[in-house]
């Protein structure tokens, strides 16, 4: 087909053999061109698990001007880098999430973008999540009533086996959990609930720049006059993975074990009830969000959509991100304090 | 000690032991320490810290070369399976003495003596016996080749903590969920010795060990120095949560006729079969195989997607969970604990630290009641216990 979309996949690790592969796989309106890695065992030993005739490569330079798209899926401290050589020589872009790990780098590729008229996107695949989508819709349509307040909680013990292990390097990861999960969550909160105006802002981080656990109370001022909310990350900790809006009508839920349906909470007849909100046949394939942010991308290079999450909004979640670091404080660990010192002992 | 001009080795260090280990090296100072992670995804805790996260296996030497580096120190409290324990420990004294360490603390255990110590192992003048229990007899073998070790001049200390609890540790995460699942039962009305040892209080230890040259050579019990029983332990957590849950008891006979009882080769292995199939190792070759791989990460989804008691009837339904025992009223009975439980809840011996406090100048700082506050705090902070009202 002469309309396919040529990719490239730049980074074999996880995130592409989980998600972006599959999705690009998937996708009828795309054709995979390469898959880059700096191990070139890596790429050959995904193309040859999925019989793919696709080049593998080790530098994507290689591509530049033989493909129209790149995904790039590499560790964080390169996605800005590489995102603004590829628009720089006229290929679009989905970057994974964060685009950068400084916002002045976001701002440039943003910019860039603009200047050449390329589509950027950011691979924030809640967005694409049909619960985030049904959320959207009962603000919009006022279900909740008045909106008062909003508590998140997202953590697990960590679990994410990429190949070049990067999240546990300050320098190729930027931050901990509030900048690799974090910036979902606060891309979704943002787009619903408006900037946040205040808050205060605590983690655990001893040191490394890589906290584990963090703590935001945040203060919105959007569509929806002043939120203000509580979000809790862990990266050790099992927490409820879900988010909670109240109203004044209704509080709606959304579980990450779930990301098809909204739990709304409220009264009928004076009696508390529980309705399951999600939109019929959105859990069935092709409904994926990796694939419906794959969709998105595509459209928009084609002109019939914009990016759900360009390169400016990337920045703005960058900007909030860096802002709590720079006025972060740390989460009271009484358990981990040094204890009184006995005399030779060094604590 | 000079800490800030020491390059320290921690293995283990993604465990709660070794974790807390390099979390009191940097309060105490420290600049310069190693970590040795195995499985870097189990890094979070540690990757909090100014250290420097070394990639390596205990089995592998050349890793460990790696690893080790210029270190002066080493502090040894990996693990490994049990029949890895004596080649692991092998593998790291062969690399530190090579490089000259100044000192190799290693952590032993007080299950060198057994599950269940026999009466007359009080203290340490009393030669640990083969148990029948691979852990516990490999880490004995494993005291031997540090011993061989010291005979020719390598500084080491052993010590063997007992119970090492605290915050992160599995004693009390797994208890706190025992008890909610009303599966915890106090065997002979607690009585069992515990023998605790905090963390911080094994941690000081072994900050002593490394100060103090009367150490080398020697092997010392570390505990709180207190006659905590498994009931003090148990009802200590079980005070902790709202409701309190009430305990059953048992009796060690009836948990032994109903052992005798047991099919247990054919129980055993099915026990076991459904740890290989769980364990990381056994999922991470699968995924080497890519209709596997696939599967798996279907069979993943969908387990992730069933809620918590879903998913803890289909452990129960599979045999991964000890059940209770129904009887003919339809009420479950007191669980019958496993047999390492039972083993390890039934000893009656304490452990002295009078040649700790001796030669190192250790004095327990932390005690279990002040320990179990601060277990507390952290299983409300963590999230295994609901937060307390303001």
């Amino acid at each position: 087909m002469n309309d396919e979309i040529r990719v490239a996949i730049l980074g074999c690790g996880a995130i592409t053999k989980a998600r972006h592969l599959p999705a690009v796989l998937a996708h009828r309106g795309v054709r995979l061109e390469a898959l880059v890695d700096l191990d070139s065992k890596r790429a050959q030993a995904l193309a040859a698990n999925y019989g793919l005739e696709c080049r593998t490569l080790t530098d994507y330079r290689l591509l530049l001007g033989a493909v129209d798209a790149f995904i790039v899926a590499l560790p964080n401290s390169l996605h800005a880098s590489v995102t603004l050589d590829a628009l720089r020589s006229g290929v679009h872009v989905l970057s994974e999430k964060p685009l950068a790990i400084r916002p002045e780098e976001a701002r440039s590729c943003a910019e860039v973008a603009a200047q050449r008229n390329l589509v950027l996107a950011v691979g924030m695949n809640r967005r694409f999540q049909p619960a985030s989508e049904l959320f959207r819709l009962l603000l919009e349509e006022g279900r909740l009533g008045e909106l008062r307040d909003y508590t998140g909680q997202y953590g697990g013990p960590y679990d994410w086996d990429t190949a070049s292990g990067f999240y546990f390097s300050k320098e190729q990861a930027g931050g901990g959990v509030l900048l690799d999960y974090g910036v979902h969550v606060l891309d979704l909160l943002i787009a619903w609930f408006g900037p946040v105006v205040r808050f205060d802002y605590q983690d655990d981080d001893w040191g490394s720049g890589l906290e584990a656990n963090a703590l935001l109370e945040a203060q919105h001022a959007g569509p929806y006059g002043a939120v203000a909310g509580h979000l809790r990350l862990s990266r050790t900790y099992g927490l409820k993975n879900s988010l909670v809006v109240r109203g004044s009508e209704a509080t709606a839920e959304i579980a990450s074990a779930d990301p098809a349906t909204v739990i709304l909470h409220r009264t009928l007849g004076g009696q508390p009830i529980r309705e399951s909100l999600a939109i019929p046949g959105c859990d069935q394939a092709p409904s994926h969000s990796f694939y419906r942010q794959l969709d998105n991308f595509l459209a928009s290079i084609r002109g019939l959509e914009k990016p759900r999450v360009d390169g400016w909004q990337a920045l703005r979640v960058l900007e909030l991100v860096h802002d709590c670091y720079a006025h972060r404080r740390r989460i009271p660990e009484p358990w981990a304090e040094p204890f009184e010192v006995a005399s030779e002992v060094p604590v | 000690m000079k800490w800030a001009e020491k390059t320290i080795f921690v293995t283990g260090a993604t465990g709660f032991i070794g974790a807390r280990i390099c979390e009191r090296l940097v309060q105490a100072g420290a600049r310069d320490i190693r970590a040795l992670v195995h499985t870097l995804p189990r890094a979070a805790r540690i990757a909090r810290l100014p250290i420097t996260l070394c990639p390596g296996d205990l089995l592998e030497r050349s890793s460990l070369e790696r690893a080790m580096g210029e270190s002066q120190i080493v502090i040894h409290c990996g693990l490994a399976p049990a029949r890895g324990i004596v080649r692991t420990t092998e593998n790291m004294l062969q690399v530190a003495e090579a490089r000259g360490v100044e000192r190799f603390v290693h952590i032993s255990t007080a299950a060198v003596h057994g599950l269940t110590p026999p009466p007359g192992t009080e203290s340490e003048e009393a030669r640990p016996r083969p148990s029948g229990d691979a852990y516990c007899d490999n880490k004995a073998r494993a005291e031997k080749l540090v011993a061989r070790f010291c005979r020719r001049g390598f500084p080491a200390v052993v010590l063997r903590p007992s119970i090492v609890y605290g915050p992160y540790s599995a004693w009390s995460t797994r208890l706190i969920a025992d008890l909610r699942a009303r599966r915890t039962v106090l065997i002979d009305g607690g009585r069992g010795a515990c023998n605790t040892t905090y963390v911080d209080n094994l941690v000081d230890a072994i900050f002593l060990s490394l100060e103090n040259d009367r150490a080398i050579g020697e092997i010392f019990f570390i505990t709180d120095g207190e006659r905590v029983t498994w009931g003090d332990f148990i009802r200590a957590h079980a005070a902790m949560m709202d409701p309190s849950p009430e305990l059953r008891e048992i009796s060690g006979n009836d948990v032994l006729a109903h052992y005798q009882r047991q099919p247990g080769l054919l129980a055993g292995s099915f026990r076991a079969t459904g740890e290989v199939v769980r364990s990381r190792e056994f999922r991470k070759l699968l995924e080497r195989i890519p209709l596997c791989e696939r599967s798996l990460a279907m069979v993943w989804r969908w387990l992730q997607s069933r809620g918590e008691e879903e998913r803890e009837k289909l452990r129960l339904r599979l045999g991964l969970r000890g059940s209770g025992v129904q009887n003919g009223t339809g009420h479950a009975a007191p669980s019958i604990p496993d047999p390492v439980t039972f083993a390890t809840q039934t000893g009656t011996v304490f452990f002295r630290i009078d040649k700790a406090r001796r030669l190192l100048g250790y004095e327990p700082r932390i005690p279990f009641s002040r320990a179990i506050g601060l277990v507390e705090q952290w299983l409300r902070f963590a999230n295994y216990l609901p937060e307390e009202a303001a």
